[in-house]
């Protein structure tokens, strides 16, 4: 049995740690198969300060992501806060006709989306980027999943002891379904750090650049420099790999579905 | 409900709020990079040479920092010696995230998105031209010299005789080998000079007998070396007409024929992608390689391999119109339908269809290989190369890109690529090789409608 877990968890681990090892290596000690740190990482950083702007793309993908995870957990947890606890048949079919939009895939609204934002002029925005994805089908069915754990004793006491809805859904609901909220924060921020394509055809302009279409950007050339390129995908990778230990806890337990 | 409804829309104003007001803080350069340049009206007496705009602005879309970029920022920099004020706003793009961006503008119909100049692989040149003919600009009568490119190249950005783009970068196929390795085996390069395939695999065959190497690598399925044998034959996978060329194409046949000698001998050795690929001459596995020209920059990666390495152009097909030239990749600059369109085309005229200059920064700087015939007599071309064991090479490939046969790659070029590429895959695992070349056309054929 632990054979078996000590194998998953050194295939799941290996490509980030082969990752980091790279990074370190210079592009040709890459392709010759080296597996062992070496002494590249500054030569590396250096040429890849010098063929990106790092600091621009990073801080677009930080606050993209910030405020998209920001924005769209709060709306979702609401609309699933809405559709469980004011439940009722009409709102059941809703529920249902939005599940269905999760069947269509993205690249089928790409181009009519695309026009909506560039004739708002949204194009090079943080709302052009955030607009498609704000309100989520799966964030909102996450929620009202979760919502189903939640006593609705806890909402009439609240009623009974004289708060009105808006402070049972902030001073109540919000605190008791911390790990609900961690969990969904991971998945949309996540998301929102990874987006490739809608950011790719909505921003233009170099100075609205994000760390996956900087990362796009290294691979293109005719001479690829792997070092390089695995340097600046662990600097994309920490912001997720520490948002997912801070919220670890509460994650597993948001995903399992209970609540304390 | 209606004060929950009333909290939740203003909840939603005030993350768009919050939204907008977070991008003004990085909205300052699209303003200028959109805003069309300030053209004649504003200098017309400040004479210069011919009737140049003055200042202005340019949006390019190119990808490559160490290549395309860095070649666009030295002809930006040699205009704006000659046109004070110019700047060149560069937006760095991977070639298939242009693709999508010129998709989406185009079927979008939004046209404004567009940079004045876009950089397009050659091999896609004429696809997007056809497909999408409003998004760019016929240069023909730009008074951009064409007839002093390379025809072949020329070619690649041209629509119905129509020139639609300025040749940039060289990908004239070379084989490049290990003269160590070659020595080894009792061989000099002069062997390997202006041989057939069939003379190519013998030569190869002896080479693994003796030192326990295969000449060359290529990713599996070797659709690019049937596409570049052909082209070497000046046969296209397309008629005249459009029609596929696939099914009793002589040439095509006689490639894959070629193709199935090559890895059956062990000469070429397959592998499964790219990065195998760079890594089998990077690492010693095989003495060389056959690609464009610009693999140079990855065969040079090799420190320890410096002084073992020589280049000449490729063995020919055994049929009539065979020649040992041929073309592999490369780009060219389109000037698009939203471009202030003066100030671009005179951009580039003076720079990649004018400036020897320019040329002779990137060559030593970038390995930018020009197909522009004057570029060619300066003496940085001519210049030995250490690495090459002294051998001019980059004169040599600039005399071998004037004798490339040109071909039209239409529409469906990576269409018809991928049907002859699983047509190969069949015969290697034996099928019959009309059978599947008829099929390969029908599958096309359903493909394109």
């Amino acid at each position: 049995m632990y054979v078996f877990l000590a194998i998953a968890a050194f295939l799941s681990i290996f490509p980030l740690l082969w990752t980091a090892i790279s990074a370190t290596n210079s592009s040709v000690d890459i392709i010759r198969g080296t597996m062992l740190p070496g002494t590249y990482l500054l030569q590396n950083l250096n040429q890849l300060l010098e063929m990106a702007d790092v600091r621009t793309a990073f801080i677009n993908s930080a606050r993209n992501a910030v405020l998209l995870t920001f924005c769209s957990v709060l709306i979702c947890s609401l609309a699933g806060y809405g559709f469980e606890i004011y439940h009722s048949k009409a709102k059941d079919r809703v529920m249902s006709m939005l599940l269905l939009s999760m069947m269509v895939p993205f690249v089928a609204v790409m181009i009519p989306l695309f026009q909506l934002v560039s004739n708002m002029g949204l194009l090079d925005s943080t709302i052009g980027f955030m607009l498609p994805t704000l309100a989520t089908a799966f964030l909102v069915m996450f929620f009202r999943q979760n919502i189903r754990s939640f006593p609705h004793e806890m909402i009439e006491a609240a009623r009974i002891d004289g708060l009105n809805e808006i402070s049972i859904f902030f001073r109540i609901f919000m605190p008791t379904m911390k790990s609900t909220y961690a969990a969904a924060i991971t998945i949309t921020f996540m998301a929102a750090w990874n987006v490739f394509l809608w950011p790719r055809i909505i921003m233009m302009d170099p100075a609205s650049i994000t760390m996956p279409m900087l990362i796009s950007n290294l691979t293109a050339g005719y001479v690829t420099d792997f070092g390089v390129i695995m340097l600046a995908v662990m600097i994309a990778t920490l912001p997720t790999i520490l948002i997912f230990f801070f919220l670890q806890k509460y994650f597993a337990e948001g995903i399992a579905g209970t609540i304390k | 409900m209606k004060k929950f409804l009333a909290i939740v829309l203003s909840v939603l104003m005030l993350v768009a709020l919050v939204a907008c007001g977070a991008t003004t803080t990085t909205e300052t350069p699209p303003v200028e990079a959109e805003t069309p340049a300030p053209t004649p009206a504003q200098t017309p007496d400040e004479d210069e040479e011919d009737d140049e705009p003055a200042g202005g602005t340019l949006t390019v879309w190119c990808w490559d920092p160490t290549f395309n970029i860095f070649a666009m920022e030295e002809a930006a920099r040699i205009y704006a010696e000659m046109n004070p004020g110019f700047e060149l706003n560069i937006v760095d793009m991977a070639w298939d995230d242009i693709q999508i961006a010129l998709t989406t503008a185009a079927t979008a119909g939004n046209l404004d998105v567009l940079p004045d100049i876009v950089l397009m692989q050659d091999n896609a040149f004429q696809m997007n031209v056809i497909n999408f003919p409003e998004l760019f600009l016929d240069l023909t009568n730009s008074g951009i010299p064409f007839n002093e490119f390379a025809a072949a190249k020329a070619g690649m950005s041209m629509v119905n005789g129509n020139n639609f783009g300025v040749p940039f970068d060289n990908g004239t196929t070379i084989t490049a080998l290990r003269t160590d390795v070659l020595e080894e085996a009792g061989y000099t390069m002069e062997d390997f000079e202006n041989v057939t395939w069939n003379e190519f695999i013998e030569l190869g065959r002896s080479v693994l007998a003796q030192t326990g190497m295969p000449l060359l690598a290529t990713e599996a399925g070797g659709g690019d070396y049937i596409a570049f044998m052909l082209q070497s034959a000046g046969v296209s996978l397309f008629n005249a007409d459009g029609s596929p060329n696939i099914a009793d194409n002589a040439a095509l046949i006689e490639a894959i024929n070629v193709y199935l000698e090559l890895v059956e001998s062990g000469v070429v050795l397959e592998v499964n992608n790219w990065d195998e690929y760079i890594g089998s001459f990077v690492n010693g596995t095989v003495a060389g390689t056959i690609a464009g020209c610009w693999i140079l920059g990855s065969v040079q990666s090799a420190d320890d391999q410096a002084g073992n390495w020589g280049v000449m152009s490729i063995p020919r097909l055994d049929i009539p119109g065979g020649t040992n030239y041929s073309n592999w990749g490369g780009s060219s600059w389109a000037v698009t339908s939203n471009a202030n369109a003066e100030l671009a085309i005179d951009f580039l005229r003076h720079t990649f269809a004018g400036s020897t200059e320019l040329y002779e920064v990137i060559l030593p700087a970038a390995g930018a290989l020009s197909t522009w015939a004057p570029a060619a007599n300066s003496t940085v071309y001519a210049e030995p190369q250490p690495f090459f064991g002294g051998q001019a090479v980059f004169a040599d490939i600039v005399r071998f890109s004037g004798n490339v046969p040109a071909i039209t790659t239409g529409v469906f070029f990576y269409e018809a690529r991928d049907a002859v590429g699983f047509a190969v895959v069949d015969i290697l695992g034996g099928a019959d090789i009309e059978q599947a070349l008829q099929e390969a056309q029908d599958l096309l054929v359903f493909q394109i409608g």
